[in-house]
């Protein structure tokens, strides 16, 4: 099951993610539930992931403690044996979405499956012609939630890393389709902000998420978040700021097997004369973050952060890997 | 003035660079990483800046990435498409 390894790190590479989307699991264990879905349907692969996920609560503890940052902070008063029970529900739900994703993409969409509320809000505001960003987060069915936009008739482009060595299928993997989106990579040329830029200056979509940083502090500033200091990504304020788009929250539960609601939640609009400052920005982040904080509460177990977000004396700042620059030496 | 040195000063200004002076950024020292040390956000503050001040339009990827490499090269893009007045 594709909960999260640490990433790589080399000892000159810039600032690592702490977090990462890569799957844990083998080749032979995601075919055998790919296998099952096949045969049976969603409903074939269900049995065995309450296996997996009781499995690795009892006898991957390295696995477990990775939903444990979360889980105390949205369940403090938790005992200990009650937080083993929180992390199975929380492995078992989060196993739900992946087999989800899979079904959809061996059998297609069923247009039934995903609701949305917010269509004619999420429409109104592409109408204006600046482009949108879609910030999302790492709730519910993030992945086969972005299935249900196909209504939007311009590009949709997602900022999406995928890690090295991944063997997890994004849902349109499954039958070999192409692609429905314009996959923006973060490891391309400064970070695809320049790409994400022209995009919105086109009219068109930009996806991206808002709750994980990219491993340097730099480009985050600290907000509060389920009663602790967590750090959250400004970035798409920023590009929202200079092109001159309405940032759309859009969050999304799962319902039910194969079945999910996709939510607009907020729309925040952003000065375009914010330039520099990152706290110039903390306003919006932590509208954003309240929002998500809300949805959380609402639904707790569809949170799926991995990692101690909370921790935030670990990001860190970014490493140059040749000589210093001009702007860090005069600091 | 020339473009470079209106760009040197936009840069100092407009991306907090404070503790440095337009005479101290080299033409060829690279705007991003180790040069300047410039990040992905001030790429797009810059994209901004060089149509703010300068009516330059960076309209695709590829006339970014030659035109972002040193203020030599920014400048070279915006004096061959800034509008003649």
């Amino acid at each position: 099951m594709p909960l999260s390894e640490p990433p790589p790190t080399a000892p000159d590479s810039p600032a690592q993610p702490r977090w990462s989307s890569r799957s844990v699991g083998t080749p032979l264990q995601h075919g055998i539930f790919y296998l099952l879905i096949r045969l049976g349907g969603t409903r074939a692969a269900v049995p065995l992931l309450h296996a997996v996920a009781l499995y690795y609560v009892l006898l991957r503890p390295s696995i477990r403690r990775r939903t444990l940052p979360y889980l105390t902070r949205r369940f403090p008063a938790a005992p200990t044996w009650r937080r083993l029970l929180l992390a199975y529900r929380m492995i078992v739900e989060f196993g739900k979405v992946l087999i989800d994703r899979a079904a959809m993409g061996m059998s297609g969409l069923d247009p039934h499956s995903i609701t949305l509320s917010g269509r004619e809000t999420l429409l109104g505001v592409l109408g204006e012609g600046h482009g949108v960003v879609l910030l999302t987060a790492h709730v519910g069915c993030w992945q086969t939630g972005m299935a249900a936009l196909n209504f939007i008739d311009v590009p949709v482009h997602l900022l999406m890393q995928r890690e090295e060595g991944d063997i997890d299928l994004h849902y349109f993997e499954h039958r070999g389709l192409p692609c429905p989106f314009r996959i923006i990579d973060p490891r391309g040329f400064l970070g695809g902000s320049i790409e994400m830029l022209q995009a919105l200056k086109r009219g068109e979509v930009v996806s991206v998420m808002g709750d994980r940083d990219s491993g340097s502090v730099r480009n985050t500033v600290a907000v509060e978040f389920l009663g602790g200091t967590a750090r959250f990504p400004f970035s798409p304020f920023k590009i929202a700021a200079a092109a001159g788009a309405p940032v759309v929250v859009l969050l999304s539960h799962r319902t039910g097997l194969s079945s999910a609601h996709l939510e607009v939640v907020d729309v925040i609009r952003v000065p375009d004369n914010l330039r520099v400052d990152p706290e110039e920005f903390k306003p919006f982040v932590e509208k954003f973050v309240k929002t998500l904080e809300d949805y959380v509460t609402a639904h707790p177990f569809q949170f799926f952060n991995f990692y101690d977000m909370w921790d935030i004396n670990a990001a860190q700042e970014p490493v140059r890997n040749t000589a210093p620059s001009l702007r860090s030496m005069r600091l | 003035m020339t473009t470079k040195e209106q760009l040197k000063q936009i840069l100092v200004s407009d991306l907090n660079l404070e503790d440095m002076t337009p005479e101290q950024i080299p033409d060829d020292s690279p705007l991003f990483g180790q040069g300047l040390g410039l990040d992905s956000l001030d790429a797009v503050e810059l994209v901004v800046i060089v149509q703010r001040h300068f009516g330059v339009e960076i309209k695709d990827m590829q006339e970014a990435r030659s035109a972002f490499q040193t203020v030599e090269t920014l400048a070279t893009l915006i004096d061959e498409r800034r509008p003649t007045t």
